[in-house]
């Protein structure tokens, strides 16, 4: 892996996320409705006049021809202001993003370390003793976060606590340092769940791929050469088997982004998810447009980790710059 | 607002009218009510038996003021749910949204000038003006402030911050080729000529018109004072022109001053000492410490929240107010332990637009359907099981004689009879083999819609529903692109206010139903121009009946029931009829035995 491999990707990462933007604002805009008339009629609730909602556009810029209204977006994207102020409120967008992207972010973590430390290792297990107890139970465990959508399985985690404990996660969020124990309460369901979704795909492609490795010559001649089974199974066929549990992270990645949009209206959760959610109802262009062209960038930036990963673990796999090294 | 309720409404508002503003001696408050407020900061209402045209005042009993503790019943913060985040920058000018007002009648107070009577929100009572006086045609209305009041960051509240407040309002701002948009009120408060800061602490407020239910325009709780001059207009003078009361640190006049705002999660507001109000054995209030509203977008997860022990109370808005089935829940876990406010909702409705072409051009299809719709149906199925359709099945409301209550009394022939009919006007219109017609559906009200597809299938007629978000609906239905829709808006709580709900499409983009029939405009006219209460509630009538049948431009279903729960330690609540979303008064509220 060379440098210029990855200033090369890192600067792809500019054009594509433009490029999403693009789309994004060109999709924003052939959606009907109208976010002046949203925030006048307050939630449609009474009327006004086409007058004041005409002036409202024009104080807004709604009036201004397309590209003026991307390229305005555009430089207060450029300028670090993270796309200008939010129409629906007028606040600051970077300001929103400070307070909002924390908290997705670490619902994500969270959610990951949980499918790192509990799902994939499970899926080794099931993989090494395919076929036994162990395998059925890992596989009838992940049933229902593939089967079921995740806003189901809050509710159902929701009534169930308050019908069996008489207890319901705390209602005002707060950060790990501010109240890290009411922090713990608040987060732990969302992100269990949410593991249980993303981590349900990355058990079974941990199941397949360590079921495939053990198959393989190399570790009939491990097992040959007397090395303790343990040592066959988490040396050999799972290093092997890591790289399309990586791919599954990545491509699962944006999923697991998905499901916190959910998951964070139910739990209260002031994340990202929420207020792309709510920005997207009442046609808050400029929010809309900077929180998912962000979230493009995030999942680039995932997926270019995730390809210096694969360069680590496997050395067939190699970001040199000519094809010489590459055959190397 | 629920059309049964404007007729009493308007009787009863425009006698508190009557009765604050002789016409014949435009002297402060004649009958004395006023000018005693003056010297109570929680005045008596102008009460209709106190008038001598009470005889034409349908029966309003006395209410029954809650009583409230001797010993003083101070402290506790109340924890109430918020649908969302307020929108705007929390700017009642910009937007009526429940989730604003929920907040906003605690930070801003439950008024303006005037307010509606706790004790009975069909009377206005004074707020910030202790006085007022009305010239004889109706255009000229004095208000005397209070001079006792403060913004919240200590500054007096003047007669130039009304001034401001109005011009601000009416006209938006214009500063360096920047614009800033009027109030979506603008509209309803009429022509105003001219509002002008006297010596004093008086204002004067010129009308373009006569219009005698001003002080009812005004009493709109939805129009609050929440734009301090002394912190707003050097911002805009500085080309800021979209400033809004969250830039300037929400300064309002209200009995609790904001403390802090969690995007997402919570405001937070807490007692302001130097409040204006207090009760009637002079205690200042208010009586709470504060009020944290909970930011809780899921109706699940509020339900959750307030079973265990988490809220005082559930937010207002519709699907966060309780379905009879939620209700079950509730009572399974709190049994007596909670109490459920009723209030009267909107309607549920089928519009026409008959000025796109298809078969509901045709009178006698729109009332077919109108007759062949199972109302009572509707009622669990599309409002949660809380609903009535006739008037002894509505929510209590001791303020209003059933007599006046008009819609529901349309139609009441069984239903067997009414189909028959309706298959009868059908054939006679040409549809016996029924037609194809499209349906604006709000997503988040998708099962009355789907209701109304599968009942009018058996008449023939093929609901196309067109579900639609937030976003769209708010552009759609001013629109002429839809065949039909649901409509959903609430108006001034006055017969004259409907127009802007029922009235001609040129008239009003907002209304239910696209039409342009001059017949209406012109009973509305009648109706603005009635001086007597009698004929004025004969024009009412007869405006419904030619809407709602003669010509059913709007076929009316039923009427919601609103239903948010509270804990029984939470006392001193204003229950508010109708109009929930907005009357939103935390003033009177105190804990007992938290």
């Amino acid at each position: 892996m060379t440098y210029g491999y990855l200033a090369r990707r890192l600067a792809l990462i500019v054009p594509t996320a433009l490029l999403a933007s693009l789309i994004v604002f060109a999709v924003m805009r052939l959606l009907p409705g109208d976010v002046a008339a949203t925030i006048l009629s307050g939630g449609g609730e009474t009327t006004h006049t086409p007058e004041v909602r005409e002036a409202l556009r024009t104080e807004l810029g709604l009036d201004e021809p397309l590209p003026v209204q991307y390229g305005h977006w555009l430089w207060a994207m450029l300028n670090g202001s993270f796309g200008g102020d939010a129409l629906i409120d007028g606040q600051p967008i970077r300001g929103q993003l400070a307070r909002q992207a924390p908290v997705t972010a670490l619902l994500t973590l969270y959610a990951l370390a949980l499918t790192l430390l509990v799902w994939l290792p499970l899926g080794v297990v099931a993989g090494w003793q395919r076929g036994r107890w162990p395998d059925h139970l890992a596989r009838l465990a992940v049933l229902p976060g593939i089967a079921a959508p995740s806003f189901l399985l809050a509710l159902l985690a929701l009534l169930s606590l308050l019908l069996l404990l008489g207890w319901s996660p705390p209602i005002v969020y707060a950060g790990p340092l501010e109240d890290p124990w009411r922090h713990t309460l608040m987060v732990v369901i969302p992100a269990a769940l949410l593991s249980w979704e993303y981590g349900a795909h990355v058990l079974r492609v941990a199941r397949a791929a360590v079921a495939e490795a053990l198959a393989q010559p190399y570790v009939l001649t491990a097992v040959a050469k007397g090395l303790p089974e343990r040592r066959v199974v988490l040396g050999h066929a799972f290093r092997n088997a890591l790289l399309p549990v990586l791919t599954t992270l990545g491509v699962q990645f944006g999923a697991l982004l998905g499901g916190a949009l959910i998951l964070e209206s139910i739990f209260g959760l002031p994340g990202l998810g929420r207020g792309l959610v709510e920005a997207a109802l009442v046609r808050d262009y400029p929010v809309v447009q900077s929180l998912v062209t962000l979230l493009v960038a995030a999942v680039l930036l995932v997926n270019l980790a995730l390809d210096v990963a694969y360069a680590r673990l496997d050395p067939r796999v190699s970001f040199a710059d000519t094809p010489q090294a590459v055959a190397a | 607002m629920g059309l049964r309720t404007a007729a009493p409404l308007a009787v009863c508002i425009a006698l508190a009218a009557l009765a604050c503003t002789d016409a014949d001696d435009p002297a402060p408050a004649s009958n004395g009510d006023a000018s005693q407020a003056s010297s109570t900061a929680v005045p008596a209402p102008v009460r209709p038996e106190e008038n001598p045209r009470a005889d034409a005042v349908p029966a309003l009993a006395t209410p029954t003021p809650q009583p409230i503790p001797a010993e003083g019943p101070y402290g506790g913060v109340l924890v109430l749910a918020n649908r969302g985040d307020p929108p705007a920058g929390f700017d009642t000018m910009r937007t009526s949204s429940i989730a604003l007002h929920h907040v906003g009648g605690a930070l801003f107070g439950p008024g303006n000038l005037v307010m509606r009577c706790r004790e009975n929100l069909y009377l206005a009572c004074p707020y910030l003006a202790a006085t007022w006086t009305v010239n004889p045609s109706h255009t000229e209305w004095t208000f005397t402030l209070r001079d006792d009041i403060l913004w919240h960051d200590g500054t007096p509240f003047t007669a130039e911050d009304v001034e401001f407040w109005f011009d601000l309002a009416l006209n938006g701002y214009k500063i360096d080729g920047k614009v800033r948009a009027p109030a979506y009120f603008k509209g309803d408060l009429g022509e105003i000529v001219s509002v002008e800061a006297l010596p004093d602490n008086r204002v004067r407020i010129v009308l373009g018109e006569r219009n005698r239910f001003f002080l009812d325009v005004l009493a709109n709780p939805r129009l609050k004072f929440a734009h301090p001059k002394h912190l707003m207009e050097p911002r805009l003078q500085a080309g800021d022109v979209s400033v809004s009361p969250l830039d300037v640190g929400l300064v309002g006049l209200g009995p609790f001053a904001f403390e802090a705002y969690d995007r997402g999660t919570q405001v937070r507001v807490r007692r302001f000492d130097a409040y204006f109000e207090t009760d009637n054995a002079g205690r200042p209030a208010p009586f709470l410490d504060g009020i944290d509203y909970v930011i809780i977008r899921e109706p699940a997860a509020m339900d959750a929240a307030f079973r265990s022990g988490r809220l005082d109370g559930g937010a207002r808005g519709f699907g966060h107010y309780l379905t009879v089935e939620r209700k079950r829940g509730y009572d399974g876990d709190l049994g007596d332990s909670v109490f459920y406010a009723e209030m009267e909702g909107g309607m549920f409705r089928l519009a026409f637009n008959v000025l796109r072409p298809g078969p509901w051009q045709d009178a006698r299809v729109r009332r077919a359907i109108s007759l062949w719709i199972d109302r009572d149906a509707a009622i669990p199925v599309a409002l949660g099981g809380f609903g009535w359709t006739t008037p002894s099945l509505g929510p209590p409301n001791r303020f209003k004689d059933k007599a006046y209550v008009v819609w529901p009394t349309f139609d009441r022939e069984p239903l067997a009879e009414r189909r028959q009919e309706a298959r009868r006007l059908m054939a006679q219109a040409g549809y016996s083999e029924g037609f194809r017609m499209g349906h604006l559906c709000r997503a988040r009200q998708a099962t009355g819609c789907q209701l109304l597809q599968a009942q009018l299938a058996q008449l023939g007629v093929d609901l196309h529903v067109q579900l639609i978000d937030e976003g769209e609906w708010n552009r759609a239905r001013t629109s002429l692109d839809f065949d039909s829709q649901q409509g959903r808006l609430s108006v001034l709580p006055i017969p004259e206010g409907t127009e802007g709900v029922y009235g001609a499409y040129s008239v009003s983009p907002d209304s239910y139903a696209k039409h342009e029939d001059r017949k209406v405009t012109e009973l509305y006219r009648l109706l603005r121009e009635a001086t007597l209460p009698e004929r004025r509630l004969e024009v009412w009538r007869q405006l419904q009946r030619y809407i709602f049948v003669e010509q059913t431009y709007i076929a009316p279903i039923a009427e919601a029931i609103y239903v948010a729960p509270y804990r029984t330690y939470v006392k001193g609540l204003v229950v508010p009829p109708e109009d929930g979303h907005t009357h939103t008064d935390f003033a009177t509220v105190w804990l007992e035995g938290r």
